[in-house]
């Protein structure tokens, strides 16, 4: 059963995430920080990991990405940086920002948009998970 | 708080510390060559405005002295200050070093002034000169813009993320991942699934046109691709239109149709425009939206075969709110701001836009755009 940590500061949005990916077998782990969710990667080693932007600054979402995908080998999250990671985004929060995964800038594999369209994040997860 | 206002309180406490007969509160004009009384408390008299250069009581202050007149009779500097009043202190109202006015406090008794008794008054006057550049700098129509622009976009983050929330979550019932619902249940769903789909849109459209009004939340506007805008937003409604059987039909320009705009101001334009289309289109006919040059102009036509706008509603359907009878009865999702927030954007590019249209037989808007050389 795969492992998916959710680092999602809304617990609505959280348990939005959660419905359909339980329903669907997933095991889903869920962290209200940036923090606390770089701890659990150490601690659970997810398959895939779904991050939201904007937590308790406008940028924490994007600060954990880049921890988890830096490139210097002495990083402590050297042994983590494979795990796929979904990035939730209000699409209209970023309008001058039409942003897309971009290594240098962003490194996440995918988006996926709020308002969830339970489909559309289930149709994402099974794709990352099998890459 | 008005600048006035703060004036007064400035004046008055004034008086009230150092307990004198009278204050005035002088500002310097644009040029900072002469001071005006612009606030009074006491019986201290009208005066004409005056050069700083020929006053040297508020020559000093200025410049960060305190000035103290034991008695007038005896001190040279205050010869042209108006009243009688034998003592007067003049602080200058100065903040972040630039100088902004004086404030004359004055006793009718001589002697009534010591050092200690002023520096009372510097806490006062730099409080004062302070909220006189506060007010100033938020009266400036740069700054109300940017509070306003900063507003907007702090009040729709908080608007629609809740929303969001709220329909992620309900999506997630609606397909059944929180167990099974009865009928009843799923409908009730549906029902508040639709109307947090309006709250959506309502909220994405009144930022577009607080956006549109708000210079600070806008692109820069140049020289913009016609050809490019209108075939992303027929892209954009293609499997909506597919889904519904509704034949969508584009036919851009062989020439590059430039326009004044910005590329996301005329996405605007167009994706409100053939939304509509094909939203109020039935299955089995058609939406067509042709770009060309008209008279050295450079044109699009939207024309759908779907329900039509009634002749009486066609003089308020580019009114904020306004939706036409049959389009409420239709069902459709709407919030009446699409077409005010496109005759908006077609007026700030230079453009128009016209309708046509029958009951029944379908509508026709043509936007037409003077062209740009480039």
């Amino acid at each position: 059963m795969p492992k998916i940590l959710v680092i999602e500061d809304d617990v609505d949005m959280a348990e939005a995430v959660r419905m359909p990916l339980e329903a669907n077998g997933y095991e889903v782990v869920h962290t209200f920080t940036g923090e606390e969710g770089l701890q659990k990667v150490k601690e659970i080693e997810p398959d895939l990991i779904i991050l939201d932007v904007m937590m308790e600054t406008t940028t924490a979402g994007f600060q954990v990405s880049l921890q988890l995908r830096s490139p210097k080998p002495e990083s402590e999250y050297a042994a983590y940086k494979h795990i796929p990671i979904l990035m939730l985004t209000a699409i209209h929060d970023t309008t001058s920002l039409r942003f897309g995964p971009d290594e240098a800038y962003l490194p996440v594999d995918d988006f996926v948009e709020k308002p969830l369209t339970p489909d559309v994040l289930l149709e994402k997860v099974a794709a990352l998970l099998k890459s | 708080m008005k600048l006035e206002q703060i004036l007064s309180c400035l004046a008055e406490g004034a008086r009230q510390v150092v307990e004198a007969d009278a204050t005035a509160v002088y500002l310097l004009d644009e040029s900072g060559d002469h001071l005006a009384i612009a606030v009074v408390c006491g019986p201290y008299p009208a005066r004409e405005p005056v050069k700083v250069d020929d006053s040297p009581l508020d020559r000093e202050a200025l410049g960060g002295r305190l000035v103290i007149v034991t008695d007038r009779r005896s001190d040279p500097r205050v010869a042209d200050v108006p009243g009688d009043f034998r003592s007067i202190l003049c602080v200058g109202l100065v903040h972040d070093g630039t100088p902004i006015g004086t404030l004359h406090v004055c006793a009718n008794d001589p002697r009534q002034f010591n050092e200690k008794i002023a520096e009372r008054l510097v806490p006062l006057a730099d409080l004062g000169a302070a909220a006189v550049v506060a007010t100033r700098t938020a009266s400036a129509p740069e700054a109300r813009d940017a509070s306003r622009g900063q507003f907007i976009r702090v009040a729709t983050h908080e608007l629609r993320s809740p929303v969001a929330v709220a329909q992620s979550l309900v999506r997630g019932v609606l397909k059944g991942y929180a167990g099974e619902m009865t009928e009843k249940q799923a409908d009730v769903f549906d029902r508040i699934s639709h109307r947090l789909d309006f709250l959506e849109s309502l909220i994405n459209d009144l930022l577009d046109l607080a956006a549109g009004k708000s210079p600070e939340l806008a692109e820069e506007e140049g020289p913009t691709l016609l050809n490019a805008a209108v075939g992303r937003a027929v892209l954009l409604f293609q499997p909506h239109a597919e889904e519904k059987d509704v034949e969508m039909a584009l036919h851009l320009c062989r020439d590059q149709l430039i326009v004044w705009g910005t590329d996301g101001g005329l996405d605007r334009v167009f994706t409100n425009l053939i939304s509509n289309a094909v939203k109020y289109t039935p299955s089995g006919g058609s939406v067509t939206v042709i770009v060309r040059q008209v008279d050295g102009q450079a044109q699009v036509e939207v024309a759908d075969t779907g329900i039509g706008i009634p002749e009486k509603a066609l003089a308020q359907l580019f009114e904020e709110f306004y939706r036409a009878p049959n389009a409420k009865a239709s069902g459709e999702v709407g919030t009446g701001l699409g077409l005010a927030i496109v005759e908006d954007l077609v007026e700030r590019y230079g453009g128009r836009i016209e309708v046509e249209s029958e009951v029944g037989q379908g509508s026709l808007f043509t936007v037409t755009f003077p062209m740009v050389e480039w």
